[in-house]
């Protein structure tokens, strides 16, 4: 099929439709709505079969999936960063609960202060619940991950929900050219769900999701998800090749590009991991070694296709668009961790956060990264973290300052005059 | 609560003292468990269940005969047993055939009415406190005393007059436990890990597939009344007890209701509302003495009696 | 499955929910939650809110003969809402025969009902789901060790509310609040009042869309009370007017019991720990007349 013109957010409703989704249980956000909107109405118009549902909140849309899900039909649902959050604990149950279902998730920057533009501590913040999550950087990621998505989730050997994140605007709102598979191939790349015994009918009776008494049991059946999870990897691995061969796209669980001759790479994810790509090209015609190295498949964490990747690599530059809060890049210190005590690691991991709230990040910022990361390789020596942030940026916010803070002083009764 | 009385008990002698009770799902009437740890001077690191006592208190002898119970796992040689109990040592000595010191706790509290329950807890901690040796019967006093006092006096000074008697009765064999060592790091059996294998998920996630086996969970044990029909006056509107009887533990055969005492929880609404009064309430304990003479002189007795369920 | 129950002797005598549960002995919930499984049968889900009734079905036991799905504290009719649909397109499409249908009951106490569930409650109701939501009201967080509730009467002292008034809340009215919405039906019952529980239920059973049920659910637990008063103390909140059994339908609320001779409230009170703060050391005549002329209040309203 010739490419077309898409949206990420129509990228992911392409990819619920060609998914043959059954239901689909909704609740409006920016920047999402407009997978809601774009199923909605193809239900509506018949264009696609199913049956959508506007719940009262995400906490219910969540619930109401996983239940679903659980009676035996394919399930799709979308949300985003306060909707993520607000589903929190539906996100842990159901993944508890062993439900498949794919969700979408347009990341953007939570409150306070509240914002609308990308940022992933939304969906990192789910990072343990028992989901998968599969991170796009194009709109052609996001349609064929919804399909891959699937394939994952109802694996007979996984079982688990699966998440596909994709960046508010920078993704949500911009068009790129995709080609979208055709139905029939989509169909049969991804067969009807069969949910085996996890249902609900009359001649077959069960209790599911039953509380438990103990430690013990707990641990069993909580242990039994994670060793799910990482079965996910090489199931995940054996669907994108299958992928491939059909539809002639790469889409493994972690893309290296340029990695292989070079000194140092970027680490990240997201819509982001584009501009590094062009980054590294530049820094290649400028002479230096740089490759980009980024996860598609962040849970279950791929760590040996990354340390394998990296083998040879000197130094890594992390670009983390989060923050954990008195800790700092949530991508930094999950390599760091993924690395610790393999002889052959890199030995500098240097942590930058860059891009907060939909911030830009500026090819140059992507050039002094690398030349940072290489200084330390010489030195021998990690840098402190460092946000992306110039005194251009720092000036302007002071103005806002001074414009949030004038105002107050004005209408105090004190009447205190400002100069 | 004897848990709790010991512990002070234990803390105003001059030990360090840990004590917890332990929750399960069950609720009110269900049996519950609790432990206490003391020691002199140094400070109680471990946590949790006590692996092997040296002195297990059992209130409710019915609980001994339960596997499920587990009372009497981890008990090594010279652990000492004070049950609670109208029988005697010997005839659980036998029935139990353990290598422990077996103590009955003779002023056992004949537990008529559910409101003198809670007595038993001091009752308990009173002879528990004589059995450990190290505890004066005036600070057993003012520990109950610490630990009552929200029931007010009238409460603290009956649970009082029943700990010091307690204390009194067993008395004899004062200071008979003995303090347990730690486990040895030098010498210790390895814990046998597995590797969890990934299994199926139709039986790795938390669902059940039976249907109602809930019937193999004994509550019938909680029982400490026990209602019985007499069939003479019953007028068969099994309607009123057997809908009646929270627990599903009515059943109706030919219009006939049938008490399962696996499940019934003594709860005596059925008591209470059968119309023509052909429901008797009596305390368990003599209901099973009855059973057992009845037994031994060979007269069966089925009055409404219907072990063999479930 | 629709035989018409209108005599005590067309109670169910078949019992369908297991015996062996851990809830308290004399548990005034467990009891209508029994004579209400009996009624709807087998062929169930009960979604389930966190609450005592959670534990009803504790790894690897359940008491049901039907299916049976735990959810949150606050999302079980978003629950209801997944299940009936997905059983919904399953039959649609030819999955499932018709005859594996099930009824989608929602199972959860006053503090996911009155409270942290009311929103998930109330767009189901939006929704005109088609479901029946059993509330079984023991008057506060039963499962946490009572502490107060929206549904907690005046005066009530809980674990949160010990003071001399007790609670200084009024409890919700939760019966108008679902009317409001135009369900099917609701009704309240009370375990106590089996033949009317009965008839209520059979009625629900029969009919489609949001179906509604409150049960007062004495709790000798909570409410402080031996276990063998939980039929008289029901009888009593119905005999004194505290709980008023009726039903709504088609516009219309229906008193199906019309306490004539009331007794003194103060005869309900009584019965329980929760309210001894209102008799001792002295009487609160205050607090005692308050709570009795809301009473009074009600019923000449509903007159
Ligand atoms: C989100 C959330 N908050 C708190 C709890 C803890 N919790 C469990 S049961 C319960 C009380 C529920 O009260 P109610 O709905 O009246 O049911 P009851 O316990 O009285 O049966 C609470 C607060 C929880 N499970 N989930
Ligand atoms: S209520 Fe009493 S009289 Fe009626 S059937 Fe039951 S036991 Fe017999
Ligand atoms: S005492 Fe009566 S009402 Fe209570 S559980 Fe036993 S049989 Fe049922
Ligand atoms: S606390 Fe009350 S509602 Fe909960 S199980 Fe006990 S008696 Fe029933
Ligand atoms: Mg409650």
């Amino acid at each position: 099929m010739e490419p077309i013109l898409l949206t990420g957010n129509a990228a992911a409703a392409w990819g619920a439709r060609l998914a043959g989704v059954d239901y689909v249980p909704a609740f409006p956000i920016t920047p999402q709505t407009e997978i809601i909107e774009t199923l909605g109405a193809w239900l509506d118009s018949g264009a696609m079969p199913g049956r959508m549902v506007t719940l009262e909140s995400e906490h219910s849309m969540l619930t109401a999936a996983g239940a679903a899900a659980a009676t035996g039909v394919r399930v799709f649902s979308a949300t985003s960063s306060q909707g993520l959050l607000h589903a929190m604990e539906m996100l842990y149950t159901v993944a508890g609960w062993r439900a498949p279902f794919v969700l979408v998730n347009v990341s953007r920057g939570l409150s306070a202060p509240i914002t609308l533009e990308a940022d992933h501590n939304d969906v990192l913040a789910a990072r343990d619940s028992g989901f998968l999550q599969i991170h796009c950087t194009d709109c052609q990621e996001v349609v064929d991950s919804v399909l891959l998505a699937y394939r994952l989730a109802e694996d007979t050997a996984v079982r688990l929900p699966v998440m596909v994140n994709l960046d508010g605007f920078y993704l949500s709102f911009t068009r790129e050219p995709v080609r979208l598979p055709d139905l029939a191939a989509a169909r049969e790349f991804l067969p009807p769900f069969d949910p085996g015994s996890m249902r609900f009918a009359a001649s077959a009776p069960q209790s599911q999701a039953v509380a438990v008494l103990g430690g013990s049991p707990y641990s069993y059946f909580r242990y039994e998800t994670h060793l799910a999870a990482r079965n996910a990897i090489s199931v995940y691995q054996r669907i994108a090749a299958e992928f491939e061969s059909r539809f002639g796209r790469e889409r493994g669980a972690v893309e290296a590009y340029r990695c292989d001759d070079a000194d140092i790479v970027f680490f990240m994810i997201g819509s982001f991991a584009s501009k590094a790509r062009e980054a590294v090209d530049r820094l290649r015609e400028a002479g230096r070694r740089v490759g980009l190295l980024r996860p598609r498949l962040l849970r279950p964490y791929p760590a040996e296709i990354i340390a394998s990747a990296l083998l040879g690599v000197r130094g890594v530059a992390v670009v983390d668009q989060n923050i954990s809060m008195g800790q700092g890049g949530v991508l930094h210190t999950e390599l760091a961790a993924a690395l610790y005590g393999r002889g052959s690691a890199p030995a500098i991991l240097t942590s930058f956060i860059g891009g907060l709230g939909g911030r830009e990040i500026a090819p140059q910022e992507f050039f002094e990264m690398a030349e940072v990361t290489f200084r330390a390789v010489d030195e021998g020596r990690s840098p402190p973290p460092r946000l992306l942030y110039t005194e251009t940026e720092l000036r302007e916010l002071r103005k806002l300052q001074s414009v949030a803070l004038a105002e107050r002083e004005q209408t105090s009764p004190a009447g205190r005059a400002t100069p | 609560m004897a848990s709790r009385v010991l512990g002070t008990a234990l803390f105003r002698s001059g030990f360090t003292v840990q004590d917890a009770p332990k929750y399960g799902a069950e609720r009110r009437g269900a049996p519950i468990f609790s432990t206490v740890r003391a020691a002199r001077g140094t400070a109680i690191n471990e946590r949790g269940v006590i692996h092997n006592p040296d002195l297990v208190v059992v209130a409710d002898d019915t609980l001994l005969t339960v596997p499920a119970a587990g009372i009497l796992q981890g008990l090594e040689q010279g652990a000492v047993v004070l049950v609670n109990s109208r029988e005697s040592a010997e005839t659980w000595q036998h029935r139990l055939n353990l290598d422990v010191q077996l103590v009955i706790l003779p002023a056992a509290a004949e537990v008529e009415d559910r409101a003198e329950l809670p007595h038993i807890g001091a009752t308990c901690a009173g002879a528990a406190a004589s059995l450990l040796g190290v505890i004066a019967p005036d600070v057993l006093a003012a520990a109950i005393g610490e630990e009552l006092a929200g029931l007010g006096e009238l409460v603290v000074e009956q649970n009082r007059r029943n700990a010091l008697a307690a204390y009194r009765a067993v008395q004899d064999k004062k200071g008979l436990v003995r303090e347990g060592k730690a486990v040895a790091a030098g010498d210790y059996t390895p814990p046998a890990w597995v590797e969890l294998s990934v299994d199926d998920v139709g039986i790795a996630a938390p669902d059940v597939r039976a249907v109602a086996n809930s019937v193999q969970v004994r509550t019938g044990l909680w029982r400490t009344l026990r209602p019985t029909i007499d069939y003479d006056h019953c007028v068969n509107c099994w309607w009123v007890c057997s809908s009646l009887c929270p627990d599903s533990a009515i059943r109706v055969e030919n219009n006939t209701p049938i008490i399962d005492y696996d499940h019934c929880k003594g709860c005596m609404i059925c008591v209470g509302v059968c119309p023509p009064h052909a429901i008797q309430g009596e305390p368990e304990y003599l209901a099973q003495q009855r059973e057992a003479q009845s037994a031994d002189t060979g007269a069966g007795d089925n009055n409404g009696t219907d072990t063999a369920d479930g | 499955m629709s035989e018409i129950i209108s005599r005590m002797k067309d109670l169910p005598s078949a019992h369908l929910l297991g015996a062996g549960t851990p809830m308290c002995s004399g548990c005034g919930g467990l009891e209508a939650l029994h004579q209400i499984y009996d009624v709807l049968g087998e062929n169930t889900v009960f979604v389930n809110a966190a609450g005592c009734m959670t534990l009803l079905s504790v790894y690897p036991f359940t008491p049901f003969r039907g299916s049976w799905l735990y959810t949150a504290m606050a999302s079980a009719p978003a629950g209801a809402q997944g299940v009936r649909d997905a059983l919904d397109l399953l039959i649609q499409q030819g999955r499932l025969p018709p005859e594996e249908d099930l009824q989608v009951v929602v199972l959860t106490g006053d503090g996911s009902a009155y409270g942290m569930g009311m929103s998930a409650t109330s767009g189901a109701m939006d929704r005109g789901l088609d479901f029946i939501y059993i509330c079984y009201d023991n008057e506060g967080y039963g499962n946490t060790g009572q502490q107060y509730s929206s549904a907690t009467p005046h005066g009530a002292a809980t674990a949160t509310s010990g003071g001399t008034g007790g609670f200084p809340g009024y409890k919700k009215d939760l019966f108008s609040i679902w009317a409001a919405h135009q369900p099917s039906y609701v009704a309240t019952v009370i375990a106590s009042e089996p033949l009317d529980l009965a008839k209520k239920i059979a009625k629900a059973r029969d009919m489609s869309g949001p179906r509604m049920i409150i049960a007062l659910s004495p709790c000798p637990t909570g409410w402080d009370y031996d276990p063998r008063e939980s039929v008289a103390i029901g009888k009593l909140a119905v005999k004194t007017g505290v709980w008023p059994l009726k039903e709504y339908e088609n516009g219309t609320v229906t008193h199906t019991r019309i306490p004539r001779e009331r007794p003194a409230v103060e005869e309900y009170l009584k019965t329980q720990g929760r309210f001894s703060h209102l008799f001792r050391p002295q009487r609160n005549e205050a607090l005692l007349t308050e709570i009795q002329q809301r009473v009074d209040r009600y019923w000449a309203q509903a007159q």
